[in-house]
């Protein structure tokens, strides 16, 4: 069995966010960029499977600029064993994305195609949904459990009030959620092997996809400061505040 | 606690003259809380909290303690460990916290100043939205005040790179013990003109004087710090890897821990960071601007393994990571508080870390036989957390009592070592029956004589150091 895994560069987890003065998007110069964290639960979900003896190939593909082959090479230092770029210094949207997707998915046939539920730049949530609609394929999103089985996967979802287990027939897209799994860290040897392992680079030309913008970005800015708290004399005075000036009793 | 004593009803009315009535406090969850510091060794019992709002009142607070002869404790975030902070008989605490404003920042001096009550990581906050670093660090980070660092001459996780609390300090603003305000160093990077008195209140535990303001050099942040977190099956190639990694990369943090301290860390939900398990790990942080470092790394890394002295190792890919490593080791202290560990935190040189290990390994396998002994700490800096966990069958009294047996050996071992009995959290109460092992008679007289002069009514943080 094949997986392929999209795994996204976008700004870490742990940096404060900021909106650029001109208000034309957030600041990147000087932000240290990794792996989007559901992505890096994805690819632990692949080598997982690979341990396992599920799955003999893992791809790992990213798109966006040249600077994605470090998070590729990540991926390929966690276990993946190649990887493919599809550069371009473009905005790209989900839709492109998902368009971008399917055709490396039509050239590479996996069985299956494991991404996270949605990337922390963005948080769109789109793209996973977009490539299964696109390929015709089988869908599991949000998933928290994914067992595989004899040309079907099972794959347990997070919805509202409880668990959800779907069964689909492979091929079969797959999308992360945070308890999925709790992704490895890399080993020192591994990243020496990672810089051996094969990277192939193509164009969205190559592909043949437009990946032009459908959505226009009007303005980014910064949320509104929270208010420093108050200290309250007493709890008549806390109830008075919390009915007449919260209003939420 | 014991009750309050009524008699001084009108000895704090007197203060309350001179500072707003309400932050007076007598009641018993400010007596107790303010009472106590990170240790639970000593019943907390002071007389009241004070919260002075500036200068003049913690001035007017001075003197008249000088006149009634009341005893002070300054009191800064209260996560010392050494009791220093503690206040259990009868004193006046003096908590800083309501003066902890961020006064001056000079972009061209890369300085700034600040109120002593200031919290550690307001002022690392502060420094990060100016595209700058304060790089004096520690897990209690969040509670801990500047002034507070200061008394302690706090250390920390990045001592290997940045020096300690005093290698930041250019300027300081006291109240001592006679109630003189001295304006120390102004922020002057150089000033030969006699003797250095600031130095004098870094590290003084609160014994001379009140700080009430500091000003601090500030530096460039770190580039793109990566963390590693290596197995080491032996104590020996602990310290071959600091010398080998320190000659070829700019480390900033070079931190050891056991396995059996390990395990408690795990025990609260972390994740191993590999499978294998070694007896010893270290967490090397080291700036990983570009991909030139991240190979040296790799060469060290395999060069390192060839020669034994690491098993294994993982590099973080992300800053979340990188804090997700950290936690391996700063999270110890908290995850082993529930056996009330009795805590040593010792120094020798560096080169004298591997002979000292192994003789305190044997003393303690050899006499104490049974006790859990967990080892941490800043061992780039020759800085050692020895840790010894209360069996859950024995009572208090019994496991301190054996274990001040163990610190005696320990200590006289660390004295032919030429070590100190306290690396960087004072001597405050635990350590001041062990002082006489890092300090001659001689030289603690001068010490006494130094007191002497700031406070001579012996008013400031009495039975501190030393009696
Ligand atoms: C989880 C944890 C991890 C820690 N890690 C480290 C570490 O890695 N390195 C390290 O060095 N320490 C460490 N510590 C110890 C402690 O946090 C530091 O010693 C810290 O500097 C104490 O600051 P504080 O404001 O809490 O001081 P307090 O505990 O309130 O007081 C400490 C001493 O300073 C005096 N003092 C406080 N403020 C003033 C003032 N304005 N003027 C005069 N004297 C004053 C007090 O009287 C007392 O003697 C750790 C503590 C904890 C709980
Ligand atoms: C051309 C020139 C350039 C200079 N440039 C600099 C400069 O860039 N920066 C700078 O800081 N200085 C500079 N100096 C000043 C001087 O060289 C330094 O202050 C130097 O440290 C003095 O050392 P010394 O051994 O000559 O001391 P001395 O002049 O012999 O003594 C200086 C003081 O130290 C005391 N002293 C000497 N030895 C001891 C001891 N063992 N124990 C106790 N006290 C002792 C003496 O009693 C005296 O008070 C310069 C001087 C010259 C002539």
């Amino acid at each position: 069995m094949k997986i392929l895994v999209a795994v996204k560069r976008v700004v870490d987890y742990n940096v404060k966010v900021r909106a650029k003065a001109d208000g034309t998007g957030v600041e990147t110069a000087n932000v240290k960029m990794s792996m989007n964290p559901f992505d890096e639960i994805a690819v632990e979900e692949a080598v997982r499977m690979q341990e396992a003896g599920k799955a003999q190939e893992i791809v790992a593909i990213s798109l966006g600029v040249a600077a994605c082959q470090d998070t590729i090479r990540t991926a390929l230092a966690m276990g993946a064993d190649r990887g493919i770029l599809v550069e371009t210094d473009a905005e790209l949207q989900p839709l492109a994305v998902a368009k971008l997707l399917k055709a490396v998915v039509e050239k590479e046939n996996p069985d299956l195609v494991i991404l996270g539920k949605q990337a922390i730049d963005d948080d769109a949530n789109q793209t996973g949904q977009m490539l299964a609609a696109l390929l015709g394929w089988p869908q599991g999103t949000f998933a928290s459990k994914v067992e595989l089985g004899d040309g079907t996967v099972n794959v347990t979802r997070e919805i509202d009030g409880g668990l959800e287990t779907v069964a689909l027939k492979l091929p079969a897209l797959v999308t992360t959620d945070l308890r999925l799994n709790e992704p490895r860290f890399v080993k020192l040897p591994n990243i020496m092997k990672a810089k051996k392992k094969p990277l192939e680079v193509l164009k969205p030309a190559d592909l043949g996809v437009d990946v032009a913008p459908r959505l226009v970005t009007l303005k980014v800015q910064e949320p509104p400061k929270r208010q420093a708290g108050i200290k309250v004399g007493s709890v008549a005075e806390l109830v008075d505040k919390l009915r007449n000036e919260a209003h939420v009793i | 606690m014991p009750t309050l004593d009524e008699s001084a009803t009108p000895l704090l009315d007197g203060l309350r003259a001179f500072i707003d009535p309400a932050q007076v406090r007598t009641d018993p969850d400010s007596r107790l809380n303010y009472g106590r510091d990170w240790t639970r060794l000593y019943a907390p019992n002071p007389l009241a909290v004070v919260l002075p709002g500036n200068i003049e009142q913690i001035q007017g607070l001075v003197r008249y303690a000088n006149e009634h002869r009341l005893a002070l404790v300054p009191s800064g975030g209260r996560t010392g460990l050494s009791g220093a902070a503690v206040a259990c008989r009868g004193e006046i605490v003096v908590s800083m916290e309501r003066m902890n404003r961020i006064l001056e920042f000079d972009p061209t001096d890369r300085g700034v100043t600040c109120q002593a009550g200031v919290v550690t990581e307001a002022l690392q906050h502060f420094a990060r939205e100016r595209g700058l670093y304060y790089p004096v660090d520690f897990a209690s980070r969040g509670s801990s005040q500047i002034g507070g660092n200061i008394a302690t001459n706090a250390g920390g996780i990045k001592v290997v790179r940045y020096g300690l609390t005093r290698d930041w300090v250019t300027g300081l603003k006291v109240v001592t013990g006679r109630g003189d305000l001295l304006d120390l160093n102004r922020g002057l990077i150089k000033n030969a003109s006699g003797y250095d008195l600031r130095h004098l209140f870094i590290g003084s535990e609160g014994t001379l004087g009140i700080i009430v303001e500091a000003t601090l050099k500030l530096t460039r942040p770190p580039r793109e710090p990566s963390v590693m977190v290596l197995g080491v099956p032996d104590l020996n190639g602990v310290m071959s890897l600091y010398h080998v990694f320190r000659n070829k990369l700019e480390l900033s943090a070079f931190e050891f821990f056991s396995e059996l301290a390990l395990r408690h860390v795990l025990k609260k939900g972390l994740q191993r960071p590999f499978d294998a398990e070694t007896p010893y790990y270290v967490l090397v942080e080291f700036e990983n601007p570009d991909e030139s470092h991240t190979d040296q790394a790799l060469a060290l890394f395999e060069h390192c393994a060839e020669q034994g002295w690491l098993a294994d190792g993982v590099i973080s890919q992300s800053e979340t990571q990188a804090k997700e490593l950290w936690r391996l080791r700063e999270d110890i202290s908290e995850s082993i508080a529930e056996h009330q560990p009795y805590k040593n935190d010792i120094a020798v040189r560096i080169s004298r870390v591997p002979a000292l290990l192994a003789e305190i390994d044997e003393l303690l396998a050899r006499e104490y036989p049974d006790f859990e002994v967990l080892w941490y700490g800043h061992i780039g800096d020759g800085n050692l957390h020895v840790n010894i966990l209360k069996p859950t069958d024995l009572d208090s009294a019994t496991f301190a009592q054996k274990c001040g047996a163990v610190s005696e050996h320990l200590f006289a071992m660390l004295q032919r070592h030429g070590g100190s009995i306290s690396a960087e959290h004072g001597v405050g109460l635990t350590k001041k029956p062990y002082l006489h092992y890092t300090r001659d008679e001689t030289e603690i007289g001068y010490l006494r004589a130094i007191k002497q002069v700031f406070d001579p009514n012996g008013i400031m943080n009495p039975g501190k150091i030393f009696d």
